[in-house]
């Protein structure tokens, strides 16, 4: 389970991707993100991921990128599953599914590659309410540590008797709640915790505080940024009249 | 009763937080593992209950290596009361959190009533019995948590960091309950910083440093070795440390006088 969700945690790189202004990975993100809903087909999916896992691995993420594409193939079984179910379509269902892992994958670069500071500067940029862009930050700064909480209390009540592996799947579900309510109170106290230290440190004390960092696009930035949206339109120029309507 | 051979551990990450430990704790023994914080202290007690499982080496508690059970199965004889009780209490009231354990052990109802009335009474939470867990104090959520160990009587009980978040009244209680509980014959195993909390208990000391014991013996011998316990970062018991000023400075009435009258005998010369 560790090993699944880290592959949505940033970690340190320093790849020319790394250094790339945030804006711009960003963009690069969004635009990958529309090629995965616009792709008409599940093989110009499969260009997109591939597409994207050829960019972690030259971000040298794409072990983590990797561990994304596992974790979401669990929920895209699930998708194709309910899809298949209700409208008997073997092929829209295929479609859904895989749409649903280039959609993941696209955002999961940005968030591997882009630290939780850099995110908040680039909320900020888009002048997004404060308390908003403070609420997001701390929630994707906090994953690591909910997760080792939630380890923590796994380990906890293993120690008094409960069986997490064994059983039907109602009771492995039930077996949850003695993690679930543990990680819950903790992370709400932590939160009320967080909140009296920020207050405590002035946090809203002026309406627009001063930032340390103050990004500036490089010509490199730049570069990357223009041929993002040539590739871009290159690729929905392909999909719309180039490729071949191909089934799956 | 619990036996390291040769034991290493090595996480995920790459960090190795155990390295070769040989240890054996016989039966009834009552046993403080100290050191500095990522020392493998905790890690180490892990072990025992089969949370992690050796890299190298093997572990066995009552001759039945972890490997070769569950953590449910090794916790019928294994108790541990973790360094944050607010990591396990879940259940709506202190009565159903106690029983927990003891129905997921399949104990009887007339036996789980029997036990949750005696831990509620040993460590004083009678009152509370049918008080959301969540609600108590840090130091009453604390006694629950072990007062919930202690309800389905195992034959080991760890205790990590237990004096945290405790006053001085409650370190003395506790001081009093691992007594007992030693008397009773049970294995203990007591990791914690809180030197000035094991000394009067007067355990078998393991001193732990990056991942490898470094001293072993019984307390008076090992708080003796200032080199040892500073090496490993933990501090020396006051009682210990002053007992060793007064020995170095002849001007105590406690010091013997044949001593005394060597040591002037060295200062004259």
């Amino acid at each position: 389970m560790m090993w699944l969700s880290s592959g949505f945690l940033f970690r340190s790189g320093k790849s020319f991707y790394h250094r790339i202004d945030p804006r711009v990975k960003l963009l690069c993100s969004i635009l990958m993100f529309v090629c995965a809903i616009i792709a008409r087909f599940v093989y110009e999916i499969a260009i997109v991921v591939a597409f994207v896992l050829g960019v972690a691995a030259a971000a040298k993420a794409l072990r983590r990128v990797g561990r994304t594409v596992a974790f979401t193939s669990l929920f895209s079984v699930l998708i194709f599953g309910l899809n298949f179910f209700v409208t008997r379509d073997l092929e829209s269902s295929v479609l859904y599914a895989a749409r649903f892992v280039g959609i993941v994958v696209s955002t999961s670069l940005f968030f591997v590659t882009t630290s939780p500071d850099e995110l908040e500067q680039v909320m900020k940029t888009f002048r997004l309410p404060r308390d908003i862009v403070f609420a997001f930050v701390t929630a994707v700064r906090f994953v690591p540590v909910l997760m080792l909480d939630a380890m923590q209390i796994m380990d906890a009540q293993k120690s008094r008797g409960l069986e997490m592996q064994k059983g039907n799947v109602l009771r492995r579900i039930r077996s949850m709640v003695p993690v679930l309510v543990p990680l819950v109170v903790t992370s709400v106290v932590r939160s009320g915790e967080l909140a009296e230290a920020m207050e405590s440190r002035a946090y809203g004390a002026v309406p627009r505080p001063t930032s340390l960092v103050q990004y500036r696009a490089r010509a490199a930035d730049k570069v990357v940024a223009v041929a993002a949206l040539l590739l871009f339109a290159l690729t929905a120029y392909s999909f719309y009249v180039v490729l071949p309507p191909l089934g799956l | 009763m619990i036996e390291f051979e040769g034991v290493s551990f090595v996480h995920p990450t790459g960090v190795k937080a155990l390295d070769g430990v040989t240890l054996k704790v016989g039966g009834g023994e009552t046993v403080a593992v100290v050191g500095e914080n990522g020392a493998g202290k905790t890690t180490l007690v892990k072990h025992v209950t089969g949370l992690l499982k050796p890299s190298k080496g093997r572990v066995l508690v009552d001759g039945v290596a972890t490997t070769a059970t569950t953590t449910a199965e090794l916790s019928r004889k294994v108790g541990v009361a973790f360094q944050n009780p607010d990591h396990q209490l879940f259940s709506e009231s202190v009565e159903a959190e106690m029983a927990f354990a003891l129905r997921n052990f399949g104990f009887s109802e007339e036996l789980v009533e029997r036990r949750v009335a005696w831990g509620l009474e040993l460590f004083g939470l009678t009152e509370y019995r049918a008080s959301s867990p969540l609600v108590l104090s840090g130091g009453e959520k604390k006694r629950l948590t072990l007062a919930c160990i202690l309800a389905w009587d195992p034959q080991v009980v760890i205790l990590d960091e237990p004096t945290v978040g405790q006053d001085a009244l409650q370190k003395e209680r506790l001081a009093e309950t691992i007594r007992m509980l030693t008397s009773t014959g049970k294995t203990i195993l007591v990791v914690s910083h809180d030197i000035e909390f094991l000394w009067p208990i007067q355990p078998r000391v393991v001193v732990m440093k990056s991942g490898k014991v470094v001293g072993d013996g019984r307390a008076a011998e090992v708080m003796a070795q200032k080199g040892l316990l500073e090496s490993a970062r933990v501090a020396q018991p006051q009682l210990v440390s002053f007992h060793g000023a007064l020995r170095s400075r002849p001007t105590s009435p406690f010091v013997d006088p044949a001593e005394a009258r060597r040591w002037i005998a060295g200062e004259r010369r």
